[in-house]
Order: structure tokens, then C-alpha cells, then sequence
């Protein structure tokens, strides 16, 4: 704030300068025109009384010299009002006025050097009264400037003086001893008029610009103001909205002291807990609604939570309604702290999740017996058929070896099924959980393909690796992802004609690995298109029913494929037939693409 | 280990599964099989009969697969047994637990009879 004010007021005491000689002129221009008449109507008189004949012509010419100066000074008048000039070109115009002014001192000079001498007693007493009266006047008039009244008072003095003391008589003679102290004090006094009047102006001045920093100090208060009132209706206005949010909030909130103590609470607090705020208001909420043991959210953990200031979120805590029903509720706890970092007040969000806990563990408790329910007689399904088909315990005639075939097949595709499902519950819930490792993916593709050979046979479709995969790693889990590639490929070689040939192959691009997996079937269809990693997916079921999969496929490789941090798609092959790949992060780049 | 696997113990409480673990084991795997239908008895068997090796279903009314292999381990009769899960459900995490306690191994179910011997023999001579 000093700076900018210190580098304001520099430019100001120049301007004050220039206003206060401004102020000078102004006011010597001011009484310019009562000098002019006085002039003109003393000349005029002058003119008269010392009109002779052998004097006529001086007297003459003396008229017109003060004829055209006070002329001279009345149209400088004019010019200077009309300007109106202000603080700009001050110095000029006093230069102008000085001349005028020194002028008319040098025409009473004239006066007494010419007219004194020539005349007898009677006119020369008149002369000397009418020039000590208009040296004594010029006093009044510039005042303003001593050095213009000394210019205008010498142009008068000096040569009176002389003619005073060379004109032989001897009372004129001791005038003119005591006439040059009384110009000195005449000058001395107009000097001390000078300073007095300039400390008027720069007052003058100083009122001014108090007065307009004063009035530039209230505008900017009235915006302050305008501005606190403003902020003022924000804050009630959001005051307001926080206010509805709160009253209107399906969430509990309390608001706390630094020891927990309510101080408010909100509708929803009052239906989660089924007390009325003024029953908890100045109560502890942990001793009031938290169940002894709850450690979760204890007096010790809130103990470190005051100390440490952090907001914390979704913790889980057993609470007690006014009922005495339990239930569990979710907080999220937000200190409020001032400059100083004291607690002034904690906000609590809570939400009853009981019915959200119970509903997790039924759904987790549904799967896990599902799967168990599912699996166990699915196990004996199996079991006794794949028994029944290695032919160990009897053949069978050719039909019923066959039905014996299908039922394994069909039993086998219900437990892929399953398997499915369950899997994609996990993904979705969160629950698997990956065992990423440094997987070499040429051996995996290798790996794949021996795995799904047979598959593949069955359609009459031969798998092809690229001749020479390249040597990377990726970071993965390898079961996980062997699930894709057999996914990937068990797909392909369904769709693609007999004969025909599934290729996979292996890019590495700025730091991430691409697999390929490309057919040469029919192409996926357009319809199908923007569904085709949904649940239950496929494009043509009866299809399906022929070569079988359980529409779930390509969900779960692009889930699997997400949580390994990359991601899946495909596009149509060059040639027909559709090409899908996979893109994962590449843990080391491949030899040949180092050197 | 360089002993051959011949004497095995299941406990199992499916009727059906336990005949079709005999059936595998027996006939394809040409081993001897002890079958115990209520895992409350498995460990008084297992002290009876000295397995070579003890396969636990997982899922089991009265006492669990994990509930009783933590059994075994604190019983020093059974201590030293090599225990195989058989499991529908188990996940990765939990399955590394039991291996980090000792278990010997885990084959998830349902699982193939005519591979089952393989599988077990697999694990068999993987042990120290």
C-alpha cells in the first residue's frame, strides 16, 4: 500500500508548484483590469493639467504611449480570459504581464523625467502626489510578485529620484534622499506579501487536493461498501443453499466441537438415529450413539483424529438408535480449523449402510453357494461321464457312447458357464484379485496355442504363430491371461470357415506390447457391433447352440485385460474376416529393439 | 519324494464324489483309498490307517476342509501328513494362505477323474 502512494505524491508536489504560480498569475490577471483604468484615468488627468502649448506635443506623444500600453494590457486581459489557460503555460503568461506591467511603470517614469523639470512648483507637487499615489497602489495591484512591483515601482522611482534631486530645490532634493527607503521598503514589504500570499495558494492548493482525495476516498468507500454488501447477500444467499442442502440431505450431519461435542444436526440425523436434535444437541456423539467396543470409532480414535486435523472418510462404525436397534453407519468426519489450526468445529456425514452391508454379504453368501451347490453335483456329472468315456469300465454301443459324449460336452459347457458368471461377479464386486508376475508373452502364446490346438481341430481350423513372436515381458497375471488368449482364439477359430487358419502374432510399440489374434470368418456384424463386450453377447444364437460359448467371453477378457492396465478392441481384417487384439504395458522392450 | 504314491485318504461328504474318487483312484490310478464321510472322524482314521497323503474337500458340514487341516497340524500324529485341497471356491489369496500353512496343494473342483491320479502324482513328487 506506502509504495504506489509515495510514487502518487512525487508527481503532485511538481504539480503543485506549476498550481501555486498558476495561482499567482490568475490573480495578478485578476486585478490586471483595475491597473488599466487607473492607468487610462490618471493619464487622462495627467494629460489635462499639464496640457501648454509648448508642451502639447510631448504631452501628446506621452498620451499615446499610455494610450496603446493600456491598450496592450487590456487585450493581453482578454486573451488570457478567453485562454482560460489553467495550470498550463503559467510562465508565459506572466511574462507577457510583466512586460505590460513594467511598461506602464516606465510611462510614469517618462512622466516625472519629462514633465517634472518643465514646469513650475504647483504641477510638480500634483506630479509627486499622483506618482507616490501609483507606486503605493502598484503595491495592491502586484503584490502578488514582488519582482514585478520592484520592475514596475523602479521604472517610477529611479528616474523621480534623479529628477527630484537635480532640480535645485532644496525640498524636492531631501524627498529624493528619502524616497529610494521607501522603495526598499515598499519592495520589502510587497516581497513579504509575496510569500504570504504564496503560502495562501499552496493551501489553497493543499484544501483542493484534501478535498478531492477525499472525495476519491468516499467513492471508494461507497464501493466497498457496495462490494461488503454484496458479499454480504452472497453469503446469505449461500448460507441459505448450504443450509437447505443440509435440512434437505437424505445424509446425517452433525456439526461438532474439537471434543465431539453436537452442536446441530440436521432432519436426516434426527430420522438415522431417531432422536430430536435437542435431546443430542450438547451431548457427546461417541459416548451417546457409538456401542462400547466399537474401536472403529472410539474416544481414543477420535483423540487422534483432533490431534491430526485430517478429514476422514468412509469409516465404518456400529451405532445405536434411540431404540436401541444397531445399525452401521458410514462417517465421514471433516475438521474445521482456524488460522491458528485449532478445531473450531467438525462436520460429520453419516449414512445408515445396514441394509447395504446385508445386502453385500446375501449377494456373497449367494455366489459362494452357487458355486459350491452348482460345482458339487456338476463334479459328479462330469466325473461319471468322463469315467463312462475313457471306456475303462465297458463299452458302450455306438448311440449310447455318443450320448454319453454329448451329456459330458453339455455338462462341461454349463460349468463354463458358471465359471463365467462367477467370474465376472468377482471382477465386478471387486474381488478378484490379480497375481501380476513378469510373464514371457511369447511363451504364453506358444502355450495357447498347444492348449487350444484340439479345440481348434474340431472346426477344422488350423492355429499359426507368427514366425518368430517377439522376446517381451509384461507384467500380468499369467493365468489371467491365458483365459484371454484362449477366449480370444476359441472365438476365432469358431467363426472361421473349415480350413481355415486363426494367426497370432506379437508388436511392441512405444512401450506397449500388442498381441493379435485374427481370422478369416464372416466378419462381425454391424448390429452387433456396439455390444459386443456386453453380458451375453453373440451375435447370432443359433450359432451358438451349434458351436457352443457362453456369450460372456469378451465381457471378461475386457475387464481382465483393464485390470492388467491395458486395453482390448478389434477391427475388420484386410481380406475379410475380423482381427482382435490386445494392448498390455511392456515390462522390458524386446532385444531387437534395443540394439 | 521317492517312494511311489499308493495309499491315499479323501475326506468327503458327497456320496456320489467319494464314489467317483474310489473309481478314479482305484481304477485308473491303481492306488489303495480311504474314504471318510464325516469329517469328524477324518482325523481318527488318518491316525488309523498313516495315508501317504490326505485330499480335504473344502466345503463341509460340521468342521471345513481349513477348520480341519488346522487340526491336523496341531495334532502331532498327523502333523507331518501332506494335505491336497479339493475346492469350488477357494480364491488365489486364500489358497496361498493354506500353502503358506503347508498344504501340499489344491485341485479345484469339478475335476477331471481320469486326470486325477496325474494331478496327484504330480504333487506327490513335487514335495521334498
Amino acid at each position: 500500500m506506502s509504495q504506489p502512494e509515495e510514487s502518487e505524491q512525487a508527481p503532485a508536489t511538481t504539480i503543485d508548484a506549476n498550481a501555486v504560480i498558476a495561482e499567482r498569475v490568475a490573480h495578478l490577471y485578476s486585478q490586471l483590469p483595475i491597473s488599466v483604468a487607473l492607468t487610462f484615468v490618471v493619464g487622462l488627468l495627467a494629460t489635462y493639467e499639464l496640457w501648454e502649448l509648448e508642451l502639447s506635443r510631448l504631452v501628446g506623444i506621452w498620451w499615446g504611449f499610455i494610450v496603446v500600453v493600456s491598450a496592450a494590457s487590456a487585450a493581453l486581459y482578454v486573451a488570457y480570459r478567453r485562454a482560460d489557460p489553467g495550470v498550463a503555460n503559467a510562465k508565459r503568461w506572466m511574462r507577457w504581464l510583466s512586460v505590460c506591467v513594467v511598461a506602464t511603470g516606465v510611462g510614469w517614469g517618462l512622466a516625472a523625467a519629462v514633465f517634472f523639470p518643465l514646469n513650475s512648483n504647483e504641477e510638480r507637487v500634483f506630479l509627486t502626489l499622483l506618482l507616490a499615489g501609483l507606486t503605493s497602489v502598484g503595491i495592491a495591484l502586484f503584490a502578488a510578485s514582488w519582482p514585478l512591483f520592484a520592475g514596475y515601482a523602479a521604472s517610477i522611482v529611479v528616474p523621480f529620484t534623479y529628477v527630484l534631486a537635480t532640480s535645485g530645490t532644496r525640498l524636492f532634493a531631501e524627498i529624493a534622499l528619502v524616497l529610494p527607503f521607501f522603495y526598499m521598503i515598499m519592495v520589502g514589504i510587497s516581497h513579504r506579501l509575496h510569500h504570504v500570499l504564496a503560502s495562501g495558494y499552496r493551501l489553497r492548493q493543499s484544501y483542493r487536493r484534501l478535498t478531492e482525495e477525499h472525495h476519491a476516498l468516499n467513492l471508494r468507500i461507497e464501493d466497498q461498501i457496495q462490494e461488503l454488501l454484496d458479499a454480504q447477500r452472497e453469503i446469505q444467499a449461500s448460507g441459505r443453499k448450504l443450509a437447505l442442502f443440509s435440512e434437505r440431505a437424505p445424509i446425517a450431519v452433525f456439526e461438532m466441537d474439537a471434543n465431539g461435542t453436537i452442536l446441530d444436526m440436521n432432519p436426516a440425523a434426527e430420522t438415522v438415529f431417531g432422536h430430536a436434535a435437542s435431546e443430542l444437541v450438547g451431548r457427546n456423539l461417541i459416548r451417546t450413539l457409538i456401542p462400547q467396543g466399537e474401536h472403529a470409532l472410539d474416544q481414543d480414535w477420535w483423540s487422534e483424529f483432533a490431534a491430526r486435523r485430517n478429514p476422514e472418510a468412509g469409516i465404518r462404525a456400529r451405532c445405536v438408535r434411540r431404540d436401541g436397534l444397531e445399525i452401521v453407519c458410514e462417517f465421514s468426519l471433516t475438521p474445521l480449523v482456524n488460522e491458528a489450526q485449532d478445531i473450531v468445529s467438525v462436520i460429520a456425514q453419516c449414512r445408515d449402510i445396514t441394509q447395504q452391508i446385508e445386502a453385500e454379504r446375501v449377494k456373497k453368501e449367494f455366489t459362494s453357494t452357487l458355486s459350491h451347490e452348482l460345482r458339487t453335483p456338476l463334479t459328479s456329472i462330469i466325473g461319471s461321464l468322463q469315467l463312462i468315456n475313457t471306456g475303462m469300465f465297458g463299452t458302450l454301443d455306438q448311440d449310447a457312447a455318443e450320448l454319453a459324449l454329448v451329456a459330458e460336452r453339455n455338462a462341461q459347457r454349463l460349468l463354463d458357464l458358471i465359471n463365467d458368471i462367477l467370474d465376472l461377479e468377482r471382477i465386478d464386486s471387486g474381488r478378484l484379485s490379480l497375481n501380476a508376475e513378469d510373464v514371457a508373452l511369447d511363451e504364453l502364446l506358444q502355450e495357447s496355442v498347444v492348449l487350444n490346438r484340439a479345440y481348434a481341430e474340431r472346426f477344422g481350423v488350423r492355429l499359426k504363430l507368427s514366425a518368430e513372436p517377439l522376446k517381451v515381458l509384461v507384467h500380468a497375471d499369467r493365468r489371467r491371461l491365458l483365459q484371454v488368449l484362449t477366449n480370444l482364439i476359441s472365438n476365432a477359430a469358431k467363426f472361421s470357415p473349415e480350413g481355415g487358419q486363426v494367426e497370432l502374432s506379437v508388436s511392441c510399440t512405444d512401450a506397449r506390447v500388442q498381441v493379435l489374434v485374427e481370422d478369416r470368418g464372416p466378419g462381425i456384424p454391424q448390429e452387433f457391433r456396439s455390444r459386443i463386450f456386453g453380458r451375453f453377447a453373440q451375435a447370432d444364437s443359433a450359432l451358438t447352440r451349434k458351436k457352443g460359448g457362453t456369450g460372456l467371453g469378451l465381457a471378461i477378457c475386457k475387464r481382465l485385460i483393464e485390470l492388467m492396465g491395458g486395453e482390448i478392441g478389434y477391427a475388420d481384417r484386410e481380406g475379410g474376416g475380423t482381427s482382435f487384439h490386445f494392448r498390455l504395458p511392456a515390462q522390458a522392450m524386446p532385444a531387437r529393439v534395443l540394439h | 519324494m521317492s517312494q511311489p504314491l499308493l495309499r491315499v485318504l479323501c475326506v468327503e461328504d458327497d456320496d456320489d464324489i467319494r464314489r467317483i474318487l474310489r473309481l478314479s483312484l482305484e481304477k485308473i490310478g491303481r492306488m489303495s483309498v480311504e474314504l471318510v464321510a464325516d469329517p469328524t472322524q477324518a482325523i481318527d482314521s488318518m491316525i488309523a490307517s498313516r495315508p501317504q497323503l490326505v485330499m480335504l474337500d473344502w466345503m463341509m458340514p460340521g468342521i471345513d476342509g481349513p477348520a480341519l487341516f488346522r487340526k491336523m497340524r496341531e495334532n502331532p500324529d498327523t502333523r507331518a501328513m501332506p494335505v491336497v485341497f479339493v475346492t469350488a471356491k477357494a480364491s488365489q489369496r486364500e489358497l496361498a494362505e493354506l500353502r503358506a500353512l503347508g498344504a501340499a496343494g489344491a485341485i479345484s473342483k469339478p475335476f477331471a477323474p481320469k486326470d486325477l491320479p496325474d494331478q496327484l502324482r504330480a504333487i506327490w513328487s513335487a514335495l521334498p
